[in-house]
Order: C-alpha cells, then structure tokens, then sequence
C-alpha cells in the first residue's frame, strides 16, 4: 500500500508526471517560439508560472454558482489525470504490480479531467465558462468514439487482450503496431484525438482565449489554477506516453533505449505542436464532423485492414 | 397471533410465501377502503408492511435454494380443484437477490412519499403502491408461468392506477401505458402457449427450448416483447418518457426506474439463460437492439427541456446496457447485466427522487426555469451529483463497474467465431459512444438546475425536509458502495447467481477510491494552507462588460449545434412528430382500419341484413 502510495505521489505519478509535462510543455512553447520565429521562454518558465499561480496569486471566487465545487473540481481534475498517469507509466517503466488498470479504465479516467473543468465552469456561474463548458463537451461526444476505436483497433491486433502490459510486451516480442498500413492510421487518427483532449488548436474552442477569453478557466485563478495547470502538465506527457505504449513499441529503458524513449516522446509532441502552430482554430460544428464522419472512416479502414491481416 | 409470531421463527415455507405475497396485496386492498384524508396513516401502514416484508425478503434470502409447490391448498374447495397444482414458487439466488431489493426499493421511496404526495397527487396511491408490491414478489417467485403471468398483468394495472390523470396529456399517457403493456402481455400469453405446446410444461426452471426453428424462435420473441416492454427497450419503450413526465416522481422512481426495471430484467435472464438456448441470429438480435437502445434514447435526452421527461429516457437507454450483457451470455455478461440492472434501479430511483425533491420546492418542470439550487439544497445536489456521475460512469462509482464489466464481456465475446462475434467492435464503440452521450446530457441537467446562476425567484428556496433526503442520501451511499467494492459485490451478490468467474481486466476500485479521498484532502488542505477564508468573491467577467440579470448561456442550448446538422435535425424532427414511436404507429393503422371499415357503415338496412345473412353463412361454413 505504501509502495502504491509513492506509485501515486511520485513516481511515475504526480511528481514525476507533472515535471516531465512541464519540460514537455516547455519543449512545446519553445517551438512554437521558433515557429513564429521568436527567442521563446527560458527552461524553467513553466516553473515560474506554477509556482506563481499557487504561492503569489490571490484566489478569486464567483460570486454566482457554487463556490465549492467550483474549488473542488481542479483537484478531481488532478486525481484523474494522475491516476491515468499512474496505470499508463507503470507498464511503460516496467515495473510490474498487482496495482493496475486495463485499457477501458484508462480510457475512463482520461475523461474525468474534462469532466471536471466542465463541473467547474458551470459551477462558475459566468456565461463565457457555459459556452466554453458546452464546447468542451461537444468535442468529447465527438472524439471519444474515435479514440476508443483506436484502442479497440489496437486490443484486436493484440488478439482481445487489453492490458497495456500484453499489449507492450507483444509489440517488443514482434515488431511495434505502427510498422503496419492499419499500424499508420489508427496513428494518425490517435494524434488528432491527444489534440482533441488537449484542447490544442485547431481544437482549442472550450478555451479560445481570443474569443471567449479562456472559456472554461475564465474564472479560475491563483492555487485553483495552478491545479489545472498542472493537470495540463500531466496530461501533456501521459496522453503521448500512451500513444507510444499502444503503437510505439512502448520505453525499453536500457542503454540506447533510454535515448530512443525520450526520443519518441519528443517526436509525439513535435507532431502536435507542429500541428498546433500550422492550423487555425475551427469552429465546433466543424470538429464534430470531423472526428465523426472523417476520423471514424479513417479509423474503420484500419480495423479492416486489420481483420484482414495487414 | 401466535400463528403469526411463528412465521418469523419458522424456516422458509409455503406460509412464508404466502404471507409475503398476500399481506400487502391485501393490506393494500383494505387500505382502498380507507378515506384520502387520512392519507399519511395510510402511508405509516404501508411503511409498516413493507419493513414486515422486507424483514421476510432477508430471511428469505438467508434460506436454502428450493422448490415449492402447493398442490393441496385448493384441494378441499369444489371450485377451485385442481387450482393449486398451478402454485408453484422458485426460490434460487436470481430470485432472492431480486426480491431483496424490491423490498429496499419500496421502503425508501414509501418513506419518500409521505412527505411527497400531497393531496389530489394521485388517488389511493398507497393501496396500489402495496399491491404492486405484492404482485411483484409473487411475479418473481413464481415458478409457473401462467402465475407469473397473473402477477405480471396486474403490474401493468397498478403502473396505470399510479398516474394522475389530471390533464388530457397525462390521461393519454396513462391509456398509452396501458394499452403498450397490455398488449405486450398478451402477446406473452401466445409464447407460453407455445411453450406448453412444445415441452407440456410450464414449469421456468423445468423447460429448456432450444430455439432451431421457427415455432421456438416465436414463442422466446413474444416472451421477450414482454420483458422488452416491461424494461423499456426498444421499439416498446416509449410510454417511459411520457409516464416519467406525467406521473409523480416517486411513481417514476417506483416502477419504471426501479422495479420494472428489475421484473424485465429478471424475465429477461429467465428466458435468456434459463428457459431457452439461443442461437447466433437472437444473440446477434439482442445486441442489436441493446445498442440501439442504447443510442436512440439518449439522443432523445440530449434535445429534451422537461428533466423528468430527460430522466425517462435515461431509464430507457440504461436498459440497453443490460440486454447487451445479458445478450452475451458469457457469467460475466449475464452477472454485468445484472450487476448494471441494480445499478441502474439504485442511481435512477434517487435521481427521480431528487427531481420530485426539486419539482416540490420549487414547481417548476423545465431546465430553464431553473438554475443556482446548489447553494439552497446542498443534500439534494449533493446526491444528484454523485448519481449523475454513477449513470454517466465516472471512476469509481457503481456505473463504472457494471460498464466496465459489460464491455469486460463484449471483449471476451470477440474471440469468438460466429457474425455477432466478429462485429464486437461496434457494441463495444456504440455502448461507449452511448455513455459519452449520457455524460453530456446530465451534465446538462446538474448544470442547468444546480449550477449556473441562481434566479431571482428562487431566493427562499430551502432545502426539502429530512423525510425526502434522508432515501436520496441512502440510495447515494450505496451507488458509492457499490462502485468502491465492486469486486467483492459481484462475488457475493452475482457470482452465486452465475457461476464463479474470473475478471479478465484490472480495476482495483477500493485502493482507487482510497487515492480520491487522499487526493481530496491534500486539495484541501493546500486550500487552507492558502487561508481560504480570505479569497475574494467577484462577480462574473465577461469581457469587462457589467454583467446584467438576465446574460446567461441556458445550459438546454448546449448541445443545438448537434441538432444542426441535416441528419440529426430531421430525425429529430420526425421524432418529435412521433414517427418512430409504435404506440402512434399503431393507432394510427387502426383508425385507417376503422375508417376503411365505417365505409361499410351505410345506413341503409338491406345493406346491413346482407352482411349478417353473409356472416352467418361464413361461420356456418367454418363450423361445418
């Protein structure tokens, strides 16, 4: 139990998770930087913003709504996105437990964090955080469907198993998912679905800062905002983590591995801030035929493919 | 009175049967009698029968597994010799299990109703309450089908007996209630026909119908349109959103929530794993049906404005789950679909109850008429909060569990050979899709009635008296129990039910909850830790405009721009002109029907002498 705790806390879980999202959303920023052909923030900017939100900042509360949950959300928002941390790194650094969770748990933890921003800006009571709230939601109808089915795509490669340890060891005894045409597209479709649940432009209409000034976290500031920060953090490393556990052959961290693992996750994060820096920001009717129409056709020629063998 | 006294004492035997079933039907029927104005008298009676009852369910419960049958109670009367050879009971763990909690479900809701049914709500509402409860326990012990069949069709009865019919729209709803679940029972009486045709027997426990053609595929069809009626599942659901909207909460709360969802069900595993072996094209049937369900009526919840009528359709959609597990028919399907029916009747009753809590404080039946009750009814909230999260599977509550076991189930059904094997993928996609949408749609019913801005009419609201919460914070407790020790409830409520079996995924519930409660803690303790007590309150920014009384975003717009597409839009337009309903259907061919035939109606009377001298001959032919 102990152990677990520490599984939970530290390592690969809050600790851990959180200072690697920052690096990671560093990583991001400084890209972006380049992109748009600025110097970009120095190293430990994500730091200075945490730690400036939760010490410096004053919390502010809305006067409609309800307070409470309003408080309570963020850290709801923290529990899921490091409990999914937990169970999707556990298996990635190797080390077996009987403390685990199959891939259906995983996927339903992945959703509590937006769950929990949308209680929350509806517990806000401010009418930006309602339409932030309504967006957000919308665009999780519109890409769970697809992000499921390219876990189902990947359980049914692995012959119906769904623990994401089968799922590693399988693709490191034979060769990793993404070597195959099905392997490319439920790639494809996954990355779009991580940028989806990262409200990463060209998804980002929960939060569009130009628009509805932030949205969802409109009302949000001080210790409460510094927690969905670093949800934002975690997530930020967890979700391509997973992406390289179900397709990616997974961490094999020994000697030149170590290298190939930090590589992989870097390569996942270039491709959503590449991504993010080359597209506008869609309106939501867009997103919803998007993932629903063109990412589920995408999604179903891959399980074809794959009932087929290749 | 001794006699009375030693049934308690006794082991279980046909008295104890007997008094189960009997006390409150009778008790209901003398009550019947009894003046409306001493309504909460008669309510405190029907509180004391159920405890009597419940306390029997326990120790039923607690009995050994057996068969009874009572051939010798008519033996002495002229009339009715040879009656009791129909009087057989079942008493295994499918049936205890049920009947346990038929009877919690009663006692909360009765004890919900004393404060909840005011006057001229509906009339005699705690005669028929008991015998509902009656002719539940009996339809559930009943061994023999025509038995069962007796029970089950004054079910149907007292479902109609509990609306109010007040206005035009509630008495269509309670006609329509009526004329759905008396045809669907007559349509059961052509199945066990067939059954006794076929096997001679019309023991449940004692036939099982392989169903390779067609006679046997008919008779479990028309079983299942009962059972399918009875639960609320696709194409026989519609009277549930109506009756949800028209009746009184605790009346939804009461049957369609919760007991007909557990009597369905309950047939539904009778004739799916007991009375009939299915083959690839039902099983492929009944997962059909159990996603469309699924999908159908939570569409329809998304558009929905009244919240009960939103909740009716809920109870429709949940069922799919269910039918999807108990289709499988792997032990952990069938004990997933069972495990969700008890979720489903736990989380479902208190969310009607919490719309009843809401509807007597306020009065108001629309999401948009409401807004801000957080604040004023916190318990209310609170419990609504945590079966919202239950229905839409939030980790750890008890709708995850029984969800993740189904789609446990959907994935170990995979590996199988036959077509509904191969199509997992599409169960498994649309059941997820199905609670994705369920999420969305109570996010729209937490967030329009309890959060967002409170109105300006709603200042006083207080909250309901501890009567009415005290079953909401009960029935919360459990939806928290059930999910936290998943494990161990499904091994010591299901599996003796099933068979033992082996989860083939990993979910430690119990640990899991633990790092909530952690996790919520050091939450809260970083908020004191920043001196909580001196952070500002501000009102609303919207881009630095003052905001006015009426700016807000109605939480029932959410989701329009679903509605917008062409596809959506015109289903939903059709739906909401009732064109997939079969109730409109139907009526609609008969009155064509009687239309066709009123041309006959001419009037004059040598046309009216043919028909008969015409009719007549026709029998004659026939008879000779």
């Amino acid at each position: 139990m102990a152990v677990n705790l520490f599984y939970f806390l530290v390592f690969p879980g809050l600790l851990f998770a959180g200072v690697v999202g920052a690096f990671l959303s560093w990583f991001d920023r400084k890209i972006s930087a380049r992109v748009q052909f600025r110097k970009g923030p120095p190293l430990l900017q994500p730091f200075y913003d945490f730690f400036k939100l939760l010490l410096v900042k004053e919390t502010i509360l809305p006067k409609h709504g309800s307070p409470l949950v309003f408080l309570i959300a963020p850290i709801f928002a923290v529990f899921g996105a490091t409990m999914a941390g937990v169970f999707i790194l556990l298996p990635l650094f190797n080390i077996t437990t009987g403390f685990r969770g199959d891939l259906l748990v995983i996927f339903y933890l992945l959703t509590i964090p937006s769950f929990s921003y949308i209680i929350g800006a509806l517990a806000s009571g401010n009418p930006l955080a309602a339409v932030g709230g309504s967006r957000e939601m919308k665009l999780i109808i519109s890409y769970e469907l697809t992000f499921l089915l390219v876990i189902a795509g990947v359980i049914m490669k692995c012959g119906q198993k769904f623990d994401l340890d089968s799922i590693i060891q399988t693709q490191q005894a034979g060769s990793p998912f993404i070597g195959s045409i099905s392997g490319v597209l439920l790639f494809i479709a996954g990355i779009f679905c991580i940028q989806a649940k990262l409200a990463l432009v060209p998804f980002d209409m929960p939060e569009a800062e130009a628009e509805i000034t932030e949205g969802i976290f409109i009302e949000y500031s001080g210790a409460a905002y510094a927690m969905i920060k670093l949800t934002k953090y975690i997530m930020f490393f967890i979700l391509p983590a997973f992406l390289i556990a179900l397709l990616m052959n997974g961490f094999k961290l020994e000697g030149i591995g170590i290298l190939w693992a930090v590589l992989k996750v870097l390569a996942v994060v270039l491709a959503l801030t590449l991504i993010k820096n080359t597209n506008p920001r869609i309106k939501i009717k867009q997103a919803i035929s998007f993932f629903l129409i063109w990412m589920n056709l995408l999604v179903v020629i891959a399980l074809v493919l794959i009932a087929f063998g290749y | 009175m001794n006699e009375f006294i030693s049934i308690f004492t006794r082991p279980v035997d046909s008295q104890v049967l007997q008094f189960i079933i009997l006390l409150p039907i009778l008790g209901g029927l003398l009550l019947l009698f009894i003046p409306e104005k001493f309504r909460t008298y008669k309510g405190l009676i029907a509180i004391l029968i159920s405890v009597i009852t419940g306390y029997l369910t326990i120790v039923i419960y607690r009995s050994e597994n057996q068969m009874l049958s009572q051939d010798q109670l008519f033996s002495g009367s002229l009339l009715l010799h040879g009656f009791g050879r129909f009087l057989t009971f079942n008493i295994d763990n499918l049936s205890k299990l049920i009947i346990l909690f038929i009877s919690l479900f009663a006692l909360l809701i009765l004890v919900y109703s004393i404060v909840y049914i005011k006057e001229g709500r509906v009339k005699n509402y705690y005669p028929y309450f008991l015998i509902t409860l009656g002719c539940s326990y009996g339809a559930i012990l009943s061994d023999n089908l025509l038995l069962f069949l007796f029970f089950w069709g004054i079910l149907g009865l007292t479902l109609y007996k509990l609306i109010h019919g007040h206005d035009e729209e509630s008495s269509a709803t309670a006609k329509k209630t009526l004329i759905l679940i008396g045809a669907s029972d007559s349509i059961m009486i052509i199945g066990i026909a067939i059954i006794w045709k076929i096997t001679g027997s019309l023991s449940m426990g004692g036939v099982k119908v392989p169903t390779t053609n067609i006679v046997s595929v008919v008779a479990f069809l028309a079983l299942l349109t009962g059972s399918f009626t009875k639960a609320g599942a696709f194409p026989f659901h519609t009277w549930v959103p109506d009756y949800a909207k028209s009746a009184p909460a605790s009346s939804s709360a009461y049957l369609p929530a919760s007991l007909d969802k557990l009597l369905g069900i309950y047939f539904l595993a009778r004739i799916t794993t007991d009375m009939f072996v299915l083959n690839g094209f039902l099983t492929f049937l009944l997962l059909l049906t159990g996603v469309i369900t699924i999908i159908i009526a939570v569409m329809m919840a998304l558009i929905q404005h009244n919240y009960k009528r939103l909740l009716g359709f809920h109870a429709v959609s949940q069922v799919g789950y269910m039918i999807l597990g108990l289709g499988l028919g792997s032990t952990i399907g069938v004990a997933a679909g069972l495990f969700h029916m008890v979720n489903h009747a736990l989380y479902k009753s208190g969310l009607f109850l919490s719309a009843g809590s809401i509807e007597y404080r306020t009065g108001k039946e629309e999401i948009e008429d409401l807004g801000g009750l957080s604040k004023a009814m916190p318990i209310t909230f609170f419990a609504s909060l945590v079966f919202a999260m239950s229905i839409s599977g939030v980790p750890p509550f008890n709708g995850f569990a029984s969800k993740w076991m189904i789609y446990q189930g959907i994935i170990d059904f995979g590996s199988g050979t036959g077509i509904a094997n191969k199509l997992w993928i599409l169960w498994l996609g649309l059941a997820v899709l199905g609670s994705a949408l369920t999420l969305a749609s109570f996010i729209k019913l937490i967030g329009g009635i309890f959060l967002s801005r409170r109105k300006a009419e709603f200042e006083n609201i207080k909250e309901v008296p501890v009567i009415m919460w005290l079953p909401l914070v009960i029935l919360s407790v459990f939806c928290i129990l059930f999910g936290v020790f998943a494990t161990k409830v499904v091994s010591k409520l299901f599996m003796p039910i099933t068979g033992p079996f082996k989860f083939t995924g990993f979910w430690d519930s119990s640990f899991v909850s633990l790092l909530v409660i952690i996790s919520l803690i050091l939450g809260i303790i970083l908020y004191l830790a920043l001196n909580i007590k001196k952070f500002r309150t501000e009102d609303s920014f919207i881009g630095g405009e003052r905001i006015q009384d009426r700016t807000s975003y109605a939480t029932t717009e959410f989701y329009k721009t679903i509605g917008e597409f062409k596809f959506f839009s015109w289903i939903y337009k059709k739906a909401e002109e009732r064109w997939f309903d079969l109730y409109d259907l139907c009526k609609q061919f008969v009155l064509w029907l009687s239309h066709q035939l009123s041309e006959a109606h001419s009037g004059v009377l040598t046309g009216y002498i043919i028909w008969v001298c015409a009719g007549l001959i026709i029998m004659l032919l026939i008879m000779i």
